[in-house]
């Protein structure tokens, strides 16, 4: 029995000498930031590629000297993708880890939600992600925001049909029958009367089916100058190979959906990829200073590819970090105060945070036209970022090679 | 009229896969009465034998001779130890061998997914793409493959059910087991190998599905339910009307998605489901009488 207390006393008093240590260490010389982000449930890949991202950046930021010195040390806080959890999580970052400034925000609801208790306890929140519209139209002084809002995800899409595109005039949607689907679908049509085009065939279908045919003969009949499609990977590869089948020659196909961007579907789609355009917020090929390199360290360290998150959520770590060095000294207000005068690039693009129409502080970006050529995506759109010119209109199934 | 030609030719080349797919659970059903709710598992495995043999640059097509062999052997050992065993047994369900093939359908899945992960695979072939053009009509060269092969073995199937003795003992084991087992049939041998029969098939089905498809390991669910659909639409134990469930199936899931919208195909397929058992219980094999 004495045997067991001393023992115990002992490594009790290992664990305080050593707690004490690295206490101390970290008190003297590490910078604490506050990441919010969801690391267990549903959107829990996407919360893993960001923490990655953040950690990777951090990494190399310390590598390079830090913060005038001082280390950053990352505080994750899980909000499991639920407002509250994220409304609390901020709290604790806030009164318990005392920390000068919090990045990430995942899904818009968390985002929306913790927002408002940053503000009330003046500190400032570089929102990495979430990005429903009203986040940053609420006049707040200590909310900022990297990414473009969800309204102007589309603006490539339309900027290239206002500027390249001029002779689409009809237009086939094709969803898949989800939430998502649906949702994105009505918000293409309002851009789309915007524009003065005109639908001629809507359809929903359901994931997963073999044969998209039926749907596709009819889309074939009506000749739309353009296909928007919003759909996932697997759906996205089959409708495109049977489109070639049914050798549909549209002067556009266009992807409204990450599962027109990722690598398997140019792999599965094979060369009926080719010519298929998508939006995006970042691809690697991104003429940005350290886009590249991120997308090929990333996938060294982890061993799996990271895509437009993991991107947002490195630049946030760069531009918190840029803050942080300028700020007169580390207490929110400061910190704040160096946030509001950000004008950096980053792997992610330019950021400076800027008021326009109901927004503030919001990072104004644009949003990219990409485009499968040869097996690989390329951005094209805008010309300012193309890394190779866009082939419009897609030429016709049989002229190709 | 060319939209109409379209659909329909969609819709006979996918009927002709789904016959072979149904063909294997209504021979299943109609021999033994069991409703092997494995059945798309088993398709699945197939797949990812074809996916297997794909990555060492063997063609989907020569991999029926793989995957054929090695699903009929799997069927043959789960009738055997799996299924049999359970005849012997004193339950308070009489369908637990119904119950039992859910399971084995679960494992496959499950063992699947431990295995190879959840991710999509996919096998790129050089005819996943190709087509050719019968006027404006265009036909998948890997569907119109498939479709033939498909009708090539129910065809031999057929044949072989009504020439051969071992087809007629499993045709006499489906009419009566009692009976038969009087003239002397083996019919515990019989129903192990007619399940590795119906299990060959559906390897022979998901082979020639891989190289137009994906493959993933919850892809049996759906296809089990097809293959039911269709076996209650042909009529049980038939060859000819399996051909015609999986025709009519495969048309009317086409017809509806092009004229009604293809949102509805689910409801189409089983709106005839319900149809056919209201109007015709035996299902085509009523009209067929074969």
């Amino acid at each position: 029995m004495r045997g067991i207390i001393r023992g115990t006393t002992m490594v009790a008093a290992a664990m305080l000498i050593v707690g004490a240590m690295y206490g101390g260490a970290l008190a003297a010389d590490g910078i604490k930031v506050g990441v919010l982000l969801p690391l267990t449930g549903a959107q829990a890949k996407f919360g893993e590629i960001e923490k990655r991202s953040y950690e990777m950046a951090a990494e190399e930021i310390n590598a390079k000297g830090g913060v005038n010195g001082r280390m950053i040390e990352l505080v994750f806080e899980d909000d499991t993708g639920k407002p509250d959890v994220g409304r609390s999580g901020v709290e604790k970052l806030i009164s318990r880890e005392k920390v000068p400034v919090i990045t990430g925000g995942y899904s818009s609801s968390v985002t929306a939600a913790a927002t408002p208790v940053a503000q009330q306890f003046k500190v400032p929140f570089v929102i990495s992600t979430g990005s429903a519209d009203d986040i940053t139209e609420k006049g707040y002084d200590y909310i900022f925001r990297i990414n473009p809002p969800a309204s102007e995800y589309p603006n490539a899409v339309k900027s290239f049909l206002h500027e390249v595109a001029k002779d689409v005039k009809t237009v086939a949607l094709l969803y898949e029958n989800s939430s998502f689907g649906q949702s994105s679908s009505k918000s293409f049509e309002k851009d789309a009367a915007a524009l003065g085009l005109k639908i001629v065939v809507k359809e929903g279908y359901q994931a997963g089916a073999i044969d998209f045919k039926p749907v596709l003969t009819k889309v074939k009949a009506a000749n739309p100058d353009m296909i928007y499609m919003v759909s996932y990977l697997m759906d996205a590869s089959l409708l495109m190979r049977q489109s070639k089948e049914l050798r549909i020659n549209p002067k556009l196909f266009v992807g409204g959906a990450a599962g027109f961007t990722l690598p398997e579907f140019a792999k599965s789609a094979g060369d009926a990829a080719d010519g298929v355009f998508s939006a995006t917020l970042w691809v690697e090929t991104l003429p940005f200073p350290g886009a590249k390199e991120y997308f090929n360290n990333f996938k060294k360290k982890y061993g799996s590819e990271t895509e437009y998150h993991g991107a947002e959520a490195y630049a946030a770590m760069y531009v918190v970090a840029d803050a942080l060095k300028r700020a007169k000294s580390i207490t929110p207000k400061d910190v704040r105060d160096a946030l509001v005068t950000t004008d950096m690039m980053t792997a992610f693009g330019p950021v400076k945070f800027v008021s326009y129409g109901k927004k503030t502080q919001q990072n104004k970006l644009d949003t990219y036209l990409v485009q499968w050529q040869k097996g690989t995506l390329e951005a094209v759109w805008p010309t300012s970022v193309a890394t190779k010119k866009y082939v419009y209109p897609t030429p016709p199934w049989d002229k190709r090679k | 009229m060319d939209v109409f030609l379209q659909t329909l030719v969609a819709g006979i080349l996918k009927g002709g896969l789904y016959a072979l797919i149904g063909i294997g659970m209504t021979l299943i059903m109609g021999v033994m009465g069991i409703i092997n709710l494995a059945h798309g598992q088993l398709m699945m495995l197939a797949m990812y034998v074809t996916f297997v043999l794909n990555t060492m640059g063997v063609d989907p097509y020569f991999s029926l001779f793989v995957a054929m062999p090695l699903l009929f052997m799997l069927g043959v050992a789960i009738q055997k130890f799996l299924l049999n065993p359970l005849l012997k047994t004193e339950t308070i369900l009489p369908e637990n061998q119904v119950l039992m093939t859910v399971g084995i359908g679960m494992v496959l899945t499950e063992v699947v997914r431990f295995a190879f992960s959840s991710d999509y695979k996919y096998i790129t072939t050089t005819y996943s793409n190709q087509t050719f053009f019968l006027g404006n009509i265009s036909f998948s060269s890997a569907l119109t493959i498939a479709f033939g092969i498909a009708i090539a073995f129910t065809v031999a199937m057929f044949f072989f059910l009504v020439k051969t003795d071992l087809g007629r003992s499993i045709r006499a084991t489906a009419q009566d087991k009692d009976a038969a087992t009087l003239m002397g049939v083996n019919t515990g041998r019989i129903t192990v190998i007619t399940f590795g029969l119906g299990s060959g098939l559906v390897a022979a089905a998901g082979c020639l599905l891989a190289p137009v498809y994906y493959i993933f390991p919850d892809l049996g669910g759906p296809f089990t339910a097809k293959a039911f659909i269709i076996t209650i639409l042909g009529g049980l134990g038939s060859t000819v009307g399996a051909i015609f469930g999986g025709v009519t199936l495969g048309m009317a899931e086409s017809m509806g998605a092009t004229y009604l919208g293809m949102e509805y195909e689910d409801i189409i397929g089983l709106t005839i489901f319900v149809l056919v058992l209201l109007f015709l219980p035996g299902g085509f094999k009523r009209l067929t009488k074969i």
